[in-house]
């Protein structure tokens, strides 16, 4: 089959670029063991109040681990739990978090936390906080009449 | 009285372009590739400085 060179060059390209596309989803699903933020964890939603770590929502130092800190949310309608939180500046966090009732979303604006909470699984991702300021955290999932109203703040403090 | 045209010469030359010349397809192709991967990398520096 005759083929222009020119095609060649593009297909060379666009495999190329396909590859390397891929490659970086394998690489990061498979060595560097990313995941999506709600990975077959669950809880039962009606006893969240009463389930550890979501009994006491907040910041919470801890040893051992490859974060630092574990930062507990609860979402509900139309709320956080807790309101306002500080975390320190360059802290390694693991936020876990989940919803009492509809789903909700949980974005900390101009960071790369952003997930989905859905009722009945725990949403976690581990972040490094390396800029310090006030950063709002809103729902980014309708979620009922209260929806644009419903925010919780992380100021990183040095 | 009218002739008829049967003996007239028609010029049917048409400047025809060579159909195997691709180099405009092969710019576009590029400056829309180039397009791809510049955003995928700004995105991806966005993603490391946040």
């Amino acid at each position: 089959m005759h083929m222009h060179k020119f095609e060649k060059i593009w297909l060379i390209f666009g495999f190329g670029a396909l590859l390397v596309f891929l490659t970086v989803i394998g690489v990061s699903a498979f060595y560097l063991g990313n995941q999506p933020p709600s990975c077959l964890a669950t809880i039962d939603p009606e006893k969240v109040d009463t389930t550890a770590p979501f009994n006491e929502p907040g910041l919470k130092k801890v040893e051992g681990k490859e974060w630092d800190y574990e930062l507990v949310f609860v979402a509900s309608a139309f709320s956080y739990s807790p309101a306002r939180v500080e975390v320190p500046l360059g802290a390694k966090v693991k936020v876990i978090a989940t919803s009492k009732d509809v789903m909700h979303g949980f974005q900390a604006a101009g960071t790369n936390v952003n997930m989905m909470l859905e009722p009945g699984y725990i949403s976690e991702v581990v972040t490094t906080f390396k800029n310090p300021g006030e950063f709002l955290i809103v729902c980014n999932e309708y979620c009922g009449v209260g929806h644009h109203m419903m925010h919780s703040m992380i100021e990183v403090v040095e | 009285m009218a002739k008829t045209e049967l003996n007239r010469k028609i010029d049917t030359e048409t400047e025809v372009e060579d159909s195997t010349n691709l180099n405009g397809t092969l710019a576009s192709v590029m400056i829309l590739g180039a397009i791809l991967i510049i955003t995928w990398v700004g995105l991806y520096m966005l993603f490391l400085s946040r």
